[in-house]
């Protein structure tokens, strides 16, 4: 009996003892996490005040750091080593788990931090080449001796700070998840470069549109997915004569057959719809930004302003973080990734820059060809090519060890094999050509205009920015305005890379480079503003084609339109029309569609709703019903117009973007398109205008309860700000925002503004910000989503820049210093 | 209630130097083995001990700037109120204690009949 129980009792003391100390599935170890001397308790707000002073091992000299009221850094270094090894101390200080949990992602390695469940991710990542990717490139920003400097005291500085971190002072998530901060690398820095050139480029529709064009023919293919839309206001305004001449290209392809790899069945998903990748991983359409730069000749001050406000998805903690980077001869402030060094956003005394995605189509698929089932030989130019193989060992947390051997052909690897499950977007047995697996050395031009003091010095920067493809907006304190669409842009053929092409054929392959000259710019132009929000950049009289996938027309004309009327601007006036939600769509297409919904007999809620359209002014307000009911009904709209175009092999009918909908309903209502074809009458517009607003009502009824305050814009859309790993509790949820994808301000449900700056240059600096969370990392701190609200609200903050680190300035609350040594 | 008080500061002693959640089970188990008279008497100091502790060192965290990370914690386990963090971290110290406590006792009552003379109670 008593060894019964000694046995028993010890046997349950142990499985509690076990239970405690290790994560169940998901479940946090609870006895290290709810430790008070270690645990999450640890994680208050006693980082919030900075200490006086800090060692950090490895330092030449004194740096001293102010912070503001907004917990912004402004550091102040005697030497560029010192400079860069503070920011990574200081950015490990205010985000490590996030600096790491992100590039984990990206290397295909998260899986050795969640388990099992990270698998398919991982493995996604990893045949899309992000960390071949990320080592073609390391190559390179080793070989500049600026941006190894910058880099290696970088990573030093954040590699002093995780080993001076005792288990209570990890940041909370890695006791959630129960694991440890490794060493930081200089291979991290490039990975982060190639993860942001992933988001912004890696939306493609190839394989989608191939199917279509071989089922519905390419002339309607090209009519629905025009290469120079309607209604489109480009970046560069239409007209612009090429100064150059361009490089000629070689005449179209042979034809030969490209559907080798590229038939439906075989796109189609097999077994788990959608679990290779997981829904939600890829980047989507229209992935929208604002920038533009206002001329002296309309401002109040003379002197230029420039606005940019760059959105992507919303996450806590925040993609940015803000920072002031001083040393002899710089001088710099703006918002900066976690992860990397210099300042990517942002100004100094003499010049402003700021980013929207230029949204180019630098991502091809090649339908490659294999001898045999071993895909170890490829058809080429009339003969076999050896592939190659790189070998990806993914490590699983509580699982055994996945080895995935990568065909790569020399377009690149082989992303999706025949039989395994995939988005409708993946080809099977195709190669991925994509820009970013090119080496390239974007951290020389962030350095280059992080010290930039003219609009030659910008020119000179923007030379090394490869991708992803930006519109850089400039602006100087001399009165110069400016935009380069800057990217490296391969040379194709008009379309060529917008369909599957084949990966056989030698004339399909990329046939060089734009040259850097030719890209499009303006510079001081006589309308007094330069703009871009993701638009095409050109007309159709700029002799190379870039790309087809633009975002739809909307923001960047009604940012033109306010510009072409701007007189007198203020920085008060800008900030006004960041937030600026006038939905230039439901202007151009309600006043024909409110008249042709027939009243014959409505229900009372179609009734209500019908009333709120027609007194709507356009604007995508949170409080009101209007936006609701239209952005519903605009999709209901447009499912009954395009669905029914499907025909043969297509799973899916794409859906044609805003501009060519809109340019349909204003000017072409008669369009066979609003026919339904699975009915045998004929339907007209003011048919499917009257059962998609049937429809919409009813939708929303059915979800949101009876037409009124209940359906208003800002709870329907719900906007959140998610965790970066999706830990529940550490997210803001339920928030209620004007504004919508296609407006101005770009709050959507979790995609919006994630950086809005505006600065005044001139003899007195001037400059505001805000983003979506807050500096620190910390859920426990006051500094993690303290700047939500006023974000929501489209008020920014004022940015503090110093002078010196002694400045008395009444917005610095603490000073740090940092040391080598005692 | 001296025996409480015994392996409270003792633990408290050891977590502070060191980041082992694990001394509520090792300090309670020890002293089942050690000095307890009872199973029950095992068990109800290594609760009282450990969950005093880890309830107070909480509470005072939880008055000191711990408020919001307790708030996201308890957003995250379901918890209504941050204050019921703080009684479940108690709460988990407790019956850890009480559970290796308990074992404690029992094996050493295997060894011996009863415990040693003087031993605090």
């Amino acid at each position: 009996m008593r060894w019964f129980r000694a046995v028993v009792s010890l046997l349950i003391a142990a499985a509690v003892f076990w239970g405690l100390d290790n994560r169940q599935g998901m479940v946090p170890p609870l006895g290290k996490l709810v430790n008070p001397f270690a645990g999450f308790w640890q994680n208050g707000t006693r980082d919030d005040t900075p200490p006086p002073a800090l060692v950090v091992p490895g330092l030449r000299d004194e740096v001293r750091v102010a912070w503001d009221g907004r917990h912004v850094p402004h550091i102040f270094a005697r030497n560029d080593h010192d400079l860069y090894m503070a920011q990574g101390y200081i950015s490990a200080r205010l985000r490590l788990w996030q600096m790491e949990f992100q590039l984990l992602y990206s290397a295909g390695r998260v899986s050795e931090v969640v388990g099992p469940m990270g698998l398919e991710q991982d493995r996604y990542n990893r045949r899309f080449g992000m960390v071949w990717a990320a080592e073609n490139s390391l190559r390179k920003l080793r070989e500049d001796e600026k941006t190894r400097e910058a880099m290696e005291a970088y990573l030093a500085g954040v590699n002093a700070y995780i080993r001076s971190l005792g288990p209570k002072d990890l940041p909370v998530e890695y006791k959630i998840l129960d694991y440890r901060p490794e060493p930081w690398t200089d291979l991290k820095c490039a990975l982060l470069l190639k993860t942001m050139a992933y988001m912004l480029t890696a939306y493609h529709r190839d394989a989608l549109l191939t199917v279509m064009r071989d089922a519905l023919g390419e002339a309607i293919a090209e009519a629905l997915f025009p290469y120079d839309a309607p209604l489109v206001d480009p970046v560069i305004p239409r007209g612009t004569a090429w100064a150059f001449t361009p490089v000629p290209l070689p005449a179209k392809a042979p034809e030969t057959e490209t559907k080798a790899g590229a038939s439906a069945d075989e796109i189609s998903p097999s077994g788990d719809p959608g679990a290779f990748p997981p829904i939600g991983t890829q980047p989507g359409p229209g992935i929208g930004s604002n920038n533009w730069a206002v001329s002296g000749r309309l401002t109040k001050s003379g002197f230029p302003i420039l606005c940019n406000d760059m959105h992507l998805g919303l996450t806590l903690p925040a993609i940015w973080y803000e920072v002031q980077l001083t040393s002899p001869g710089l001088n710099v402030r703006g918002v900066s990734f976690p992860g990397a060094p210099l300042v990517v956003a942002g100004y100094n005394k003499d010049v402003a820059w700021g980013y929207t995605n230029g949204t180019d189509d630098v991502l091809d698929w090649y339908a490659v060809k294999f001898k045999d089932g071993t895909r170890g030989e490829y058809l080429y130019d009339g003969g076999w090519r050896k592939t190659s193989v790189r070998e990806e060992t993914i490590k699983i947390r509580g699982g055994q060890t996945v080895v995935d051997k990568v065909i790569y052909t020399h377009h690149g690897p082989v992303v999706r094999l025949p039989g395994e499950p995939g988005a409708l977007n993946i080809p099977v047995d195709c190669a991925l050509r994509w820009l970013g697996h090119d080496a390239s050395n974007e951290f020389l031009a962030l350095a280059g205009l992080n010290r930039a003091k003219n609009y030659d010095d910008y020119l000179k920067a923007v030379e090394s920015w490869d991708c992803p493809a930006q519109n850089i907006v400039f602006a100087d304190r001399e009165g110069t305005i400016a935009l380069w669409h800057q990217g490296r842009y391969p040379l194709r053929r008009k379309g060529q890379g917008r369909f599957i092409l084949d990966g056989s054929n030698p004339a399909d392959d990329w046939l060089g480079w734009v040259p850097r000259a030719h890209n499009p710019f303006l510079k001081n132009p006589g309308r007094g503003f330069v703009s871009s929000a993701n638009q095409p950049a050109t007309d159709s009289r700029y002799p190379y084609y870039l790309g087809a996938d633009y975002g739809p027309y909307e923001r960047g004309a009604r940012i033109n339109e306010i510009l072409a009327a701007a007189k007198g601007v203020t920085p008060a006036d800008m900030i006004r029309m960041q937030r600026d939600v006038l939905d230039i769509r439901a202007r151009a297409v309600l006043p024909r569609l409110l008249g042709l919904i027939r009243p014959a007999t409505m229900t009372d809620a179609e009734t209500k709703s019908l009333d709120e359209l027609r007194a709507w002014n356009f604007e995508a307000r949170a409080a009101s019903v209007a936006p609701t009911v239209f952005d519903a009904f605009w999709d209901e709209l447009n499912a009954l117009t395009w669905r029914d175009e499907k025909k043969g092999d297509m799973k899916v009918m794409p859906t044609p973007s805003s501009e060519v909908m809109v340019d349909l309903i204003v000017n072409r209502p008669g369009s066979e398109y609003f026919d339904d074809k699975a009915t045998e009458a004929r339907e007209t517009l003011a048919d499917i205008a009257s059962k998609a607003f049937r429809t919409t009502v009813s939708g929303l009824e059915k979800e949101w309860g009876p037409c009124g305050p209940a359906w208003r814009w800002g709870r329907t859309k719900g906007t959140r700000i998610g965790h970066l790993a999706r830990v529940p509790g550490l997210g803001r949820e339920k928030l209620e925002a004007d504004g919508s994808g296609h407006t101005i301000n770009a709050i959507g449900v979790s995609w919006a503004p994630s950086w809005r700056m505006v600065v005044e240059l001139g003899p007195e600096l001037k400059a505001w910000g805000i983003f979506p969370g807050g500096q620190s990392g910390n859920p426990g701190s006051k500094y993690y989503d303290d700047m939500v609200d006023d974000w929501l609200a489209g008020k920014p903050d004022v940015l503090v820049f110093l002078d010196s680190p002694d400045a008395p300035d009444p917005a610095i609350v603490a000073r740090t210093t940092l040391r080598g040594g005692k | 209630m001296i025996a409480v008080l015994v392996c409270l500061l003792v633990m408290l002693a050891l977590q502070l130097l060191t980041p082992f959640w694990w001394w509520v089970m090792i300090v309670p188990f020890a002293y089942g083995a050690a000095a307890a008279r009872s199973g029950w008497k095992a068990l109800r100091t290594g609760f009282l001990a450990a969950g005093l502790l880890w309830l107070g060192a909480s509470a005072y965290l939880f008055l000191t700037g711990s408020r919001t990370i307790a708030e996201r914690m308890a957003a995250m386990f379901g918890l209504g109120s941050s204050w019921l963090m703080v009684l479940a971290t108690g709460l988990v110290a407790g019956l850890a204690a009480a559970f290796s406590a308990y074992a404690g006792y029992a094996v050493r009552a295997l060894f011996k009949g009863t415990p040693r003379k003087g031993a605090a109670s």
